[in-house]
C-alpha cells in the first residue's frame, strides 16, 4: 500500500467518526425543538447547530480528501509528492477540530472585537470556526493541491480525470478565503458568502464528487477510462453550466438586483437535469453488470448516490426554486429539508460508498457483503426519508402560515411553529433522526467487521483445498 | 470529432463554464455596485435618523422599504461617520455572538428563531415589549430585550443571554432598522399584513 | 400567493420532476430487459409529466413566461433518456437488445 492510501484511510477514519459527532448535534438540535428548556443558558441550540454544520462540512471535505489520498497513487503509478507533510497535517487537521470543537462547547461566544474572529467564533454560517482555524485549513488544503499536483508533475502524466481535479481543486480552494473576511454591509457579505457555499455544494463539490465517481466506476464496474472521462465531461458541461447561473437562485432576497430573480430562478431550475442524466447512468451501469457485483455495498451505496442526488437536490430543490415559491419558502424549515437530503444524496452516499469501495481492497476480500451492510444501508436511508418527510411537512405549514398568510412578523411564526402539522413532522423529525443514528451505528459496526471474516476464512479454506 | 470522443465533450465542458463565468463576472460587478451602502437598493448607514416603513408598491407588485421623515434612533442624530461606526459594531456583535445559528438575515441562517430582515418594524416591539420592559421607544425595547433576554420570554422557546452590553446592545439595534431598509424584492411578502385567502 | 396556491404549486413541481425521474429510470429499466411493457410505462410517466405542466399552467398563479419556460423544459425532458441511453450505448459499443 502507497503511504498516501494508508493516509486516506486516516482520513476516512476521521471523516467517518465526525459523521457520527455530526449526528450526535444533530439529534441534540432536534430535541430542542420538542424541549426549549433544554440545557437553557447553558448550551442551546446555536452551538449544537454550530457543531452539526461544522461537523458536516468537515466529514465529507475529509472523505474527499482521503479518496484522493486513495486514488492519486493508483492513477499516476508513484507514491504522492510531499506525503510526509501531508501525513503530518493530518493530526494537526484533526488537533485544530478538536479544538475548534471544544471552545465551541465550553467558551461558545466572544465579545464583539476581533479577537473573537481570531480565537473563538466567527458566526458565519458554516464557516463559523475562528479564522486561526480557517487559516490551518487553507494550509491544509493548499498542501493537498501541491500533493496532487506535484505528483502528476513529477510523474509527467495527466489523465483526464486529474485534469478535471486539478482544475476544479484552484477554485475550491480560492473559495475559502471567504471564510475570513469580517464585512458591514449583510447584502455584500453574503453576496460573497453564497459563492463560497453554492459554489462548493452546487459547483465545485459536484466536479470533485464527479472525479471520484469516475475513478470509483473504473474499479467497481470495470468501466473503461475513456467512457468515464467522456461522462466526467458531460457532468461538468451541465452542472456548471446550470450551476454557476444557478447561484442567483440565493440572489433573490439579499438586496441585490431584481434581475436575479428571472436569471437564478432560470438556470437553477435547469439543475435537476444533469441529474436526471445521472440517473440515467447508473441505470445503465447497474444495469449492464445485471447488478452483480463483488462489492454490494459500494455498488448500492453508489446507487444512492444518484437517485439521493437527483431527488433530493432535483426533485426538492425545483419545488422551492422558482422565486414565486421561493418568496414563501425561504428560511424555513422546507429549507432544511432540502439541505439535509442534497448533501446526503450527493455526497453522504458517495464517500461512504468509497470507503467500502477502499475496505474491500485493503482487506483483500474478494466477496464483500454480508448482512450488517444491509442494515446500515437501510436504516440510514429510511431514516433520512424520514427526517426530510417531517421536515417538508413542517416547511410547507411555515410557508403556508408564517409567511403566505401571516405575514412573517414574530406572531406569525408563532404560530406556525405551534400548528399542529409542524409539531409533527418535528417529531417525526426526531424519530427518524434516532433510526438515522441507529443506521449509523450499524454503519459503523459493519465497516469495523465487514471483508474480515472472508480474509480470516480464507487460508483456512485454502489449506483444506 | 463526435460525440463519442470524450475531447467533444471536454470542448463542451471548457466553453460552456468560461461563458458562465464571464457572464457572472459581468453581474457581480453590477451587483456588487448596486449594493454598496448608499445605493438605491442598500441605503447609506445613516437612513438610522429616519422613519423605514415597508408598503405596497402597485409598480412592482411587492412591498418595498420606504425611507421616510426623520426619526432619531435613541434620540440621537447620526452623522454618516458615526452610524458608520455603529454598523461596524453592530455587525461584529451579529457575528462574535453567531446570532445567525439561530435567526436568519434576508432568510440566510438558521430556522429555530425568527428572520430578522424586518425586525425593526415587527408589531411585537410595541404591542409586547414596549409594555414588558416598560420602556418608551420601540429601540428602547429592543435594547432591553437584547440585553437581558431571559427576562422577557414571550413563548416556550426563549432566546438566550448572551451577555450584550449595552452599547453592543445600540449597535444591533441600529443594525436591524438599517438591515429594514434594504430593498429584498419583496422579501418577506406582506411583512405585518395578514392575507386570508378568499 | 394564497397558501393553497403555494402548496398545490409547489407540489406540482416536485411532481413534475419526479416524474420526469421515473421516466429516466424506466426508460432505461425498459432498455435493459427489452421490455416493451416498461418502455410504454416510461412515456406514461413523461405523460404524466406533460399532464402536470398542463397542470401547472391551469391551475398556478406562475407569471406566463415561467409557465412557457416549464413546458419548453417538459419537452427538454422528453429527450434525455432516450439520447442519454444512445450516447452511453455508442460509448461503450455494447448495445442493448430491443425489440
Amino acid at each position: 500500500m502507497y503511504r498516501s492510501q494508508r493516509l486516506a484511510l486516516r482520513y476516512f477514519t476521521a471523516a467517518i467518526a465526525l459523521f457520527g459527532v455530526m449526528v450526535v448535534a444533530g439529534l441534540l438540535s432536534a430535541v430542542y425543538y420538542l424541549q426549549p428548556s433544554l440545557l437553557y443558558n447553558v448550551f442551546d441550540f446555536q452551538m449544537a447547530k454550530i457543531l452539526h454544520i461544522n461537523t458536516l462540512v468537515i466529514w465529507l471535505l475529509m472523505g474527499f480528501i482521503g479518496a484522493v489520498y486513495w486514488f492519486l497513487p493508483k492513477e499516476l503509478g508513484r507514491e504522492v509528492v510531499g506525503i510526509r507533510l501531508a501525513e503530518v497535517l493530518f493530526y494537526v487537521f484533526v488537533a485544530a477540530v478538536l479544538v475548534v470543537a471544544a471552545v465551541f462547547v465550553v467558551v461558545q461566544t466572544g465579545k464583539s472585537n476581533q479577537f473573537s474572529m481570531w480565537f473563538i467564533n466567527q458566526g458565519r454560517k458554516y464557516v463559523e470556526a475562528p479564522r486561526w482555524a480557517a487559516a490551518g485549513i487553507v494550509v491544509v488544503v493548499l498542501t493537498f493541491v501541491y500533493n496532487v499536483t506535484a505528483t502528476a508533475w513529477q510523474a509527467r502524466k495527466m489523465t483526464g480525470i486529474l485534469w478535471v481535479l486539478i482544475l476544479d481543486l484552484i477554485p475550491l480552494s480560492v473559495l475559502y478565503l471567504d471564510a475570513f473576511p469580517q464585512m458591514t454591509n449583510m447584502s455584500q457579505d453574503l453576496y460573497w458568502w453564497w459563492w463560497l457555499v453554492h459554489m462548493w455544494v452546487e459547483a465545485t463539490w459536484e466536479v470533485l464528487i464527479g472525479c471520484l465517481m469516475a475513478w470509483t466506476l473504473m474499479e467497481l464496474m470495470g468501466t473503461p477510462r475513456r467512457v468515464v472521462e467522456a461522462w466526467l465531461y458531460i457532468e461538468v458541461m451541465l452542472v456548471l453550466g446550470t450551476g454557476i447561473l444557478g447561484l442567483g437562485h440565493h440572489y433573490f432576497w439579499i438586496g441585490t438586483p431584481q434581475y436575479w430573480l428571472g436569471i437564478g430562478g432560470f438556470f437553477s431550475a435547469l439543475e435537476p437535469l444533469p441529474l436526471l442524466g445521472m440517473v440515467v447512468h447508473a441505470i445503465y451501469d447497474a444495469g449492464t453488470h445485471h447488478m452483480k457485483t463483488s462489492n454490494r455495498p459500494a455498488f448500492y451505496w453508489v446507487l444512492a448516490e444518484a437517485f439521493g442526488n437527483f431527488i433530493g437536490a432535483g426533485v426538492w430543490g425545483f419545488m422551492m426554486t422558482l422565486p414565486q415559491i421561493n418568496l414563501y419558502s425561504h428560511g424555513t424549515q422546507w429549507t432544511v429539508s432540502h439541505g439535509h437530503f442534497a448533501f446526503w444524496g450527493a455526497y453522504g452516499c458517495g464517500v461512504i460508498a468509497i470507503v467500502y469501495l477502499v475496505l474491500q481492497q485493503t482487506r483483500k476480500a474478494t466477496e464483500f457483503g454480508g448482512q450488517s451492510w444491509k442494515w446500515g444501508f437501510g436504516l440510514l436511508n429510511v431514516g433520512l426519508l424520514g427526517m426530510v418527510g417531517g421536515l417538508l411537512v413542517a416547511g410547507i405549514v411555515q410557508a403556508m402560515y408564517e409567511r403566505a398568510q401571516g405575514g412573517s412578523t414574530l406572531q406569525a411564526f408563532v404560530v406556525a411553529s405551534e400548528n399542529h402539522w409542524f409539531q409533527s413532522g418535528m417529531y417525526a423529525r426526531l424519530v427518524f433522526g434516532a433510526l438515522f443514528a441507529v443506521g449509523y451505528a450499524v454503519l459503523v459496526y459493519d465497516l469495523l467487521r465487514i471483508g474480515r471474516r472472508v480474509s480470516a476464512a480464507a487460508p483456512a479454506q485454502l489449506s483444506t483445498a | 470529432m463526435d460525440i463519442e470522443d470524450p475531447r467533444f465533450w471536454r470542448a463542451g465542458a471548457i466553453s460552456t463554464t468560461a461563458v458562465m463565468l464571464v457572464v457572472l463576472g459581468f453581474l457581480t460587478v453590477d451587483s456588487l455596485a448596486l449594493t454598496r451602502a448608499g445605493s438605491v437598493r442598500v441605503p447609506g448607514y445613516d437612513v438610522i435618523n429616519q422613519h423605514i416603513d415597508y408598503t405596497y408598491d402597485w409598480s412592482r407588485g411587492f412591498d418595498v422599504p420606504v425611507i421616510g421623515a426623520p426619526e432619531p434612533l435613541f434620540a440621537d442624530v447620526y452623522t454618516l461617520a458615526q452610524a458608520t461606526a455603529l454598523m461596524d459594531r453592530g455587525k461584529l456583535v451579529i457575528q462574535s455572538r453567531a446570532c445567525i445559528d439561530c435567526h436568519t438575515f434576508f432568510g440566510n441562517g438558521a430556522y429555530y428563531a425568527p428572520d430578522l430582515t424586518k425586525a425593526w418594524l415587527d408589531p411585537a416591539w410595541s404591542q409586547i415589549w414596549m409594555p414588558m420592559t416598560g420602556t418608551k421607544t420601540r429601540a428602547d425595547a429592543m435594547v432591553e430585550f437584547l440585553m437581558h433576554p431571559d427576562r422577557y420570554p414571550t413563548w416556550t422557546r426563549r432566546m438566550p443571554d448572551l451577555h450584550l452590553s449595552r452599547d453592543e446592545a445600540r449597535a444591533v439595534v441600529a443594525y436591524l432598522k438599517w438591515m429594514s431598509a434594504v430593498d429584498t424584492n419583496g422579501f418577506p411578502a406582506h411583512f405585518g399584513h395578514i392575507q386570508i385567502q378568499n | 400567493m394564497s397558501e393553497t396556491a403555494l402548496a398545490v404549486t409547489a407540489a406540482l413541481l416536485g411532481l413534475f420532476v419526479l416524474a420526469g425521474g421515473a421516466y429516466g429510470l424506466i426508460y432505461g429499466a425498459g432498455m435493459l430487459r427489452s421490455s416493451l411493457l416498461m418502455r410504454r410505462t416510461a412515456v406514461a410517466c413523461y405523460v404524466s409529466q406533460l399532464l402536470v405542466a398542463a397542470l401547472v399552467c391551469l391551475l398556478s398563479p406562475l407569471s406566463t413566461a415561467w409557465k412557457v419556460f416549464l413546458v419548453c423544459s417538459a419537452v427538454a425532458y422528453g429527450f434525455i433518456p432516450p439520447l442519454m441511453w444512445r450516447l452511453l450505448e455508442s460509448m461503450h459499443r455494447q448495445p442493448t437488445r430491443s425489440s
